[in-house]
């Protein structure tokens, strides 16, 4: 598998390649992947490229915190208390169905330039992710478990440990994986909008200059970053619910 | 722990005149039982045998605290129970293990619980899983289980606190016959001198006069009511294997079967009349 996957790459850069060399692509729109990997280390060797980056993870890094942090709390406690969910259901129905880039500019104007602007941003797409799945994984832990820890005396403290987290935890991980992903859009959008640093800045300036191997360099990065990423949270994932049958598959 | 509370007096469980109804989708409300009176002293097992959808699970379900009923009283040990019964056990009908915890600490549960240290409820459990034998598959989850093992385990789960009522919904019936005949053997074992009350519902009337002391026939639903209660004086210790050919097992079991017999085409009866309605 992992030959034919890598044949395929090898492929279909390959073809670009060749077609952009004989001009049939125009290599002003789509630069020879040759010169986007010589941006990309260009970038890294110069060390132009961490600054920038680090400045996206530390927006990103924080608004995935706080959203997750806050989006599991509310997420626990409005699966718990039915008045709660009922009451703030069409609250958050709203701020939900509201298209959440249109948030930028406001914040923008709200918390300025630096990086406050794009956690508030990137925690807004955070927390309803992680809140939705916290509240339909609790919700639906099967009633016979709770039941069961009732009856062998369990507070709602211990419910919460030992029943309600561990079931909700597959809902969680699913949650994690996509907002790790959003965490890190809302910072690069973010700071696409306006900003004085980051890896969306840097792709902007790259544009404004119509330099789109720049554009290409920043968003192969980024990628990379994200799968980086998603690796950690698989091998916690793994880790944390080594309880349940493999599935064959 | 359960068994830490002051002296008993009274009913290990005492239903009064308790009457359950549920609202229905279509805004009607539907009685599940109606008017139950059980009584089970300490001590004692008795079964509640009846057709399917009678309200047996729903009877336990009140005895343990865990419905309220909608008309009549639910004491235990003469307090009335208001949430959760403390002094009770329950196993459920279904599976309700918690897959994420490894079968010891599963039986430890109750007891880690409770404020012991992680160290004496080990122990504690090692000697249960000994006794249920399954002390090779502590660190299994109960996916990795059997059925028959996952049943063990919910056994050792529920004795573990040492609670004075055992409240077993159906334990054996998704077992198969050898297993099942090994596993009420080894229920009767645990519980002789146990001094336990055990409420203990089947669909499985041999099962029912082989391990009790009473047997009680609940009628067929909506609404149903106990219809019979049947004294079992085969005396103990029984022998499982051998019972069925008791004569007075045979007797009790015609005399009680054609009680049952009636409330079982009674529900047969209606359930194809509704099927005939619909189509
Ligand atoms: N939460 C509920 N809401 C509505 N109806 C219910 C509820 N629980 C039980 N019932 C109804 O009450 C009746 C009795 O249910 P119960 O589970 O007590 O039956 P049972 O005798 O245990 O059946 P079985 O032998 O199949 O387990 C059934 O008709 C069921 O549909
Ligand atoms: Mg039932």
């Amino acid at each position: 598998m992992r030959g034919i996957q890598l044949l395929l790459t090898v492929i279909v850069l390959g073809a670009w390649e060749v077609l952009g060399r004989a001009g049939v692509i125009d290599e002003f729109f789509f630069p020879l992947p040759s010169d986007i990997f010589q941006t990309v280390w260009v970038w890294v060797s110069s060390g132009f490229v961490f600054p920038h980056l680090w400045v996206t993870m530390q927006e990103a890094i924080l608004a995935f915190l706080v959203g997750a942090a806050v989006g599991l709390i509310f997420g626990f406690i409005l699966a718990r208390v039915r008045f709660l969910e009922r009451l703030m259901d069409p609250f958050l129905q709203m701020f939900n169905a509201l298209p959440r880039v249109v948030l930028a500019p406001i914040f923008l104007l709200w918390f300025g330039l630096g990086i406050w602007s794009k956690v508030a941003f990137g925690f807004t797409l955070v927390f309803f992710i992680v809140f939705f799945n916290t509240l339909e994984g609790v919700k639906s832990v099967d009633r016979v478990l709770v039941d069961n820890a009732r009856m062998l005396g369990a507070s709602e403290k211990q419910l919460l440990r030992h029943v309600f987290i561990p079931s909700a935890l597959t809902w969680i991980f699913s949650s994690l994986h996509i907002s790790v992903g959003f965490a890190i859009t809302g910072a690069v959008v973010g700071e696409y909008l306006g900003a004085s640093g980051g890896m969306g800045y840097a792709i902007a300036q790259a544009q404004g200059v119509f330099d789109t191997k720049g554009v290409f360099a920043g968003m192969f990065i980024l990628m990379i970053v994200v799968l980086i990423i998603d690796l950690l949270v698989n091998r916690l994932e793994r880790h944390l619910l080594r309880w349940r049958p493999v599935r064959s598959s | 722990m359960p068994a830490a509370q002051p002296a008993t007096s009274g009913y290990a469980v005492e239903l009064t005149g308790c009457t359950k109804q549920f609202p229905t989708s279509s805004g009607e409300t539907y009685f599940a039982v109606r008017d139950i009176d059980l009584k089970v002293e300490p001590g004692r097992f008795v079964s509640i045998v009846g057709p399917t959808g009678s309200g047996k699970s729903t009877i336990l379900n009140m005895a343990a605290g865990l419905l309220t009923p909608s008309v009549g009283e639910v004491k235990s040990f003469g307090e009335p129970v208001t949430g959760v019964n403390r002094r009770a056990s329950y196993m459920f009908q279904q599976d309700a293990l918690l897959p994420w915890k490894t079968v010891i600490d599963n039986v430890s549960l109750g007891l880690t619980m409770a404020g012991v240290s992680k160290a004496e409820a080990h122990s504690e459990s090692r000697r249960w899983l000994e006794k249920v034998g399954l002390k090779n598959f502590a660190d299994r989850y109960p996916h990795q289980l059997s059925g028959g093992m996952r049943k063990r385990t919910a056994i050792a789960q529920a004795w573990i606190v040492n609670p004075d009522i055992l409240l077993m919904d159906e334990p054996f019936s998704a077992l198969d016959v050898q297993t099942r005949q090994i596993m009420e053997n080894e229920l009767l074992q645990l519980w002789q001198e146990s001094g336990k009350a055990v409420v203990f519902i089947t669909h499985d009337l041999d099962e029912a006069i082989a391990l009790s002391d009473e047997v009680l026939i609940l009628g067929a639903g909506p609404g149903s009511t106990v219809v019979g209660s049947y004294q079992i004086d085969i005396p103990r210790p029984r022998d499982l294997l051998d019972i069925r050919d008791d004569p007075r097992f045979v007797a009790l079991h015609r005399e009680i079967w054609g009680r049952l017999k009636v409330e079982v085409s009674k529900t047969y009866e209606s359930a194809m009349a509704e099927e005939g309605e619909a189509a």
